[in-house]
């Protein structure tokens, strides 16, 4: 795709109010000249923030809407009530060509339903997927990223083998380009590293992936394979995905806790972990999900980036520069590319 | 003796008073590397900023204007800037540049880079021998303190601004006490009127356009001058054809394109600027059979671009309340500043 890339952010619903969402794409309208932001959301709340941001007038335009669709809301009520939600109109706009792609850092799942609503599904795909990174010991790609790709991890609750097949051909599509990785690794998540391990629509999928040309199928892997980074793209269903998920992010949380009361309980062990902080914050600035900016939904004909709800101006700048990327390469012909015919 | 061209009886009925630096031409000389380079630039080596000399041009070509320069660059730089001016096609009644070799000699080091002592009695000066009912718009940029001088400017000579105040003002610029003595004798020879209509403040670092709130709405930040143009023409400086010629140099010299062009059209109509009718006037014109305009793009993806960002807002936003300004407030401003030590270009797209 050449010339200028306009991202649709939806502005509203996110866990820091328009502020940080206006803030972000405000930055990337300093940092990126290629990329346009189109905002979405209440105008006048829009309008307060932006006048008190440097920013690029040239490069960022607001659509206005009326209402919003909060975190503690079900998504398909929500969206049926109201019409003029922030992420609808957003959806609506992508659909409609006037942006390339949409970030959001809303409520997941009405960012799913209302694209689900708009856009088409990739011919070949049944159901989409929801990808996550997540902070690895292994790097990849040529980025030498710390990061691998899940998916799905919460879209889709009971994938079929098929399902998982086309999860593993979008994953390896999004590391191709996103992570600048040619020929990223690709693994199916199960209880044990056998082919025939787990249950029988993962025992199908493995079949099929081993049959695939052009996949780099290395198998099965196992819960523990994640965090080593074994491989740099994991399929999985939607329910199994998000329980790992919020596993690791419990697990780094509660780690980071145990840091504090070690520091609070001895001298030593203060001393010890003053020693290591340089480290530790290297290791922090590593893994921060904020540099990677977003999860991409993949399987529709349409970019969707959801940011985390608690996105901050960094994060949502980055998130819409995934996004520019993931539309400039073309992510969906890449996909549709890689399916099986 | 020899009679001239053209005998124009009518005195000019606006003055249009520019910066020159970030102004209308792209300078960097925060640094004393940019300096030097900027100081040994050929004309054809500097840059204007898009738009800027054919706004210029569209305002003159009207006939009943009057275009004033005035400049912190030094007196030795004149050749080098009315040669670019000459190679831009601007055509100027005056241009006033600063004597800093003179500050020198005099070692007052504090007026080389002070902006209030040397640029409020120049266009004092220049204001007592135009003619009275005259109106002015001034353009200036965010790099230094034109926002405040340009409006102060505009206050004094509307009596809006008590002699305490602008003796206050001129001490906390460290105006010298005779420039400033100077500056006052000057005010009040001036008949009180209220001839400025408009300042422009070009974004060269793109300060937010709130931080101009302070300056009430006569004071217009903009990010290009595609934006000056349409709040010009809703003025009545300008006409539809004029503008777009404006949009059109923007196209086809710096990049500009239909979005950035729509972009900055909703910019202002979100600051509350009531453009809408510039709008439909701009659309009529695009309908004319001059093929002119059908350069930037063709003419229903313009008429698209301009209606769907009105739309996209849905009512009009208020547009800013008048405000009193408070130069004692102010006063921040209007002191000369150290340079930068923040590098914006890391962040800066006009970089």
């Amino acid at each position: 795709m050449a010339g200028p890339i306009t991202i649709a952010f939806d502005v509203m619903g996110s866990d820091f109010g328009p502020a940080e969402v206006v803030a972000g794409a405000a930055g990337l309208s300093l940092e990126a000249p290629q990329i346009h932001a189109l905002l979405v959301g209440d105008r006048d709340a829009i309008g307060d923030t932006l006048k008190e941001i440097r920013h690029s007038g040239e490069r960022i335009s607001v659509h206005h809407a009326g209402s919003f669709v909060a975190m503690d809301e079900k998504p398909a009520e929500a969206l049926k009530s109201k019409p003029d939600a922030s992420i609808s109109v957003a959806a609506q706009l992508v659909a409609e060509g006037e942006a390339d792609a949409l970030v959001t850092a809303g409520n997941t799942g009405a960012g799913i339903l209302a694209c689900a609503q708009r856009f088409k599904l990739i011919p070949g795909i049944r159901r989409a997927a929801l990808a996550a990174v997540y902070p690895t010991r292994r790097l990849h790609g040529e980025k030498e990223d710390p990061f691998s790709l899940i998916l799905d991890v919460g879209a889709t609750v009971e994938a079929s083998a098929d399902d998982l097949v086309a999860f593993a051909v979008m994953g390896a599509s999004y590391a191709k380009i996103i992570s600048r990785n040619p020929n990223p690794t690709v693994a199916l998540l199960s209880n044990g590293t056998e082919p025939l391990k787990g249950p029988a629509r993962v025992v199908e999928a493995h079949r099929k992936l081993k049959e695939m040309p052009g996949l780099r199928f290395v198998g099965n892997v196992e819960g523990v394979d994640i965090p080593k980074g074994t491989a740099d793209v994991i399929v999985c269903d939607g329910f199994v995905g998000n329980v790992c998920l919020k596993m690791l992010e419990g697990v780094q949380e509660t780690v980071i806790e145990l840091a504090g009361y070690a520091h609070k309980s001895k001298l030593r062990w203060r001393a010890g972990l003053a020693m290591l902080s340089s480290g530790i914050r290297h290791l922090k600035e590593v893994t921060d999900w904020q540099q990677y900016g977003g999860a991409p939904v993949l399987g529709f004909d349409r970019i969707l980036i959801k940011a985390h709800g608690r996105s901050q101006a960094r994060a949502i700048a980055n998130a819409g520069k995934v996004a520019a990327k993931a539309a400039a390469s073309d992510l969906s012909r890449t996909i549709l590319a890689g399916l099986p015919k | 003796m020899s009679l001239p061209d053209r005998i124009d009886p009518r005195p000019p009925r606006h003055i249009y008073r520019w910066d020159l630096d970030k102004t209308y031409l792209q300078t960097e000389f925060d640094t004393f590397r940019q300096l030097m380079r900027t100081a040994f630039q050929k004309a054809a080596e500097k840059v204007a900023v898009p738009g800027a000399a054919a706004l210029i041009r569209e305002l003159r070509s009207r006939g009943d204007g009057r275009l004033c320069i005035i400049s912190g660059s030094p007196k030795q730089m004149r050749s080098v800037l009315e040669q670019k001016l000459r190679l831009d096609g601007v055509d100027f009644d005056e241009l006033v540049l600063k004597d800093n070799v003179r500050n020198l000699l005099r070692g007052r080091f504090k007026a080389l880079r002070g902006q209030v002592g040397y640029k409020l009695p120049v266009l004092l000066k220049s204001r007592a021998a135009a003619p009275p009912d005259s109106d002015e718009v001034l353009f200036g940029d965010d790099a230094e303190a034109d926002a405040f001088i340009y409006s102060l400017y505009a206050d004094l000579l509307a009596g809006r601004v008590p002699e305490p105040v602008l003796r206050q003002v001129l001490a906390a610029a460290a105006v010298y006490p005779d420039d400033a003595a100077r500056t006052i004798a000057i005010w009040r020879k001036i008949p009180t009127a209220d001839p400025v209509r408009r300042i422009f403040v070009y974004l060269d670092r793109l300060t937010p356009p709130g931080r101009f709130s302070r300056y009430g709405p006569r004071v217009v930040p903009v990010f290009n001058y595609f934006q000056a143009a349409l709040v010009l023409m809703a003025d009545g400086h300008l006409s539809a054809p004029q503008v777009i010629r404006v949009a059109i140099e923007m196209v086809q010299t710096a990049g500009y394109n239909l979005l950035t062009l729509s972009n900055s059209f909703q910019d202002l109509v979100r600051r509350g600027l009531p453009l809408e009718s510039v709008a439909n006037s701009l659309l009529r014109a695009l309908e004319g059979p001059e093929a002119l305009f059908h350069e930037i793009r063709p003419f229903p993806d313009i008429v698209n671009a301009f209606t769907k960002r009105l739309a996209a807002l849905g009512t009009a936003p208020a547009p800013p309340a008048a405000v009193e300004i408070d130069y004692l407030a102010l006063l921040e401003d209007a002191r000369p500043r150290r340079t930068s030590t923040v590098d914006d270009s890391k962040t800066d797209p006009r970089r």
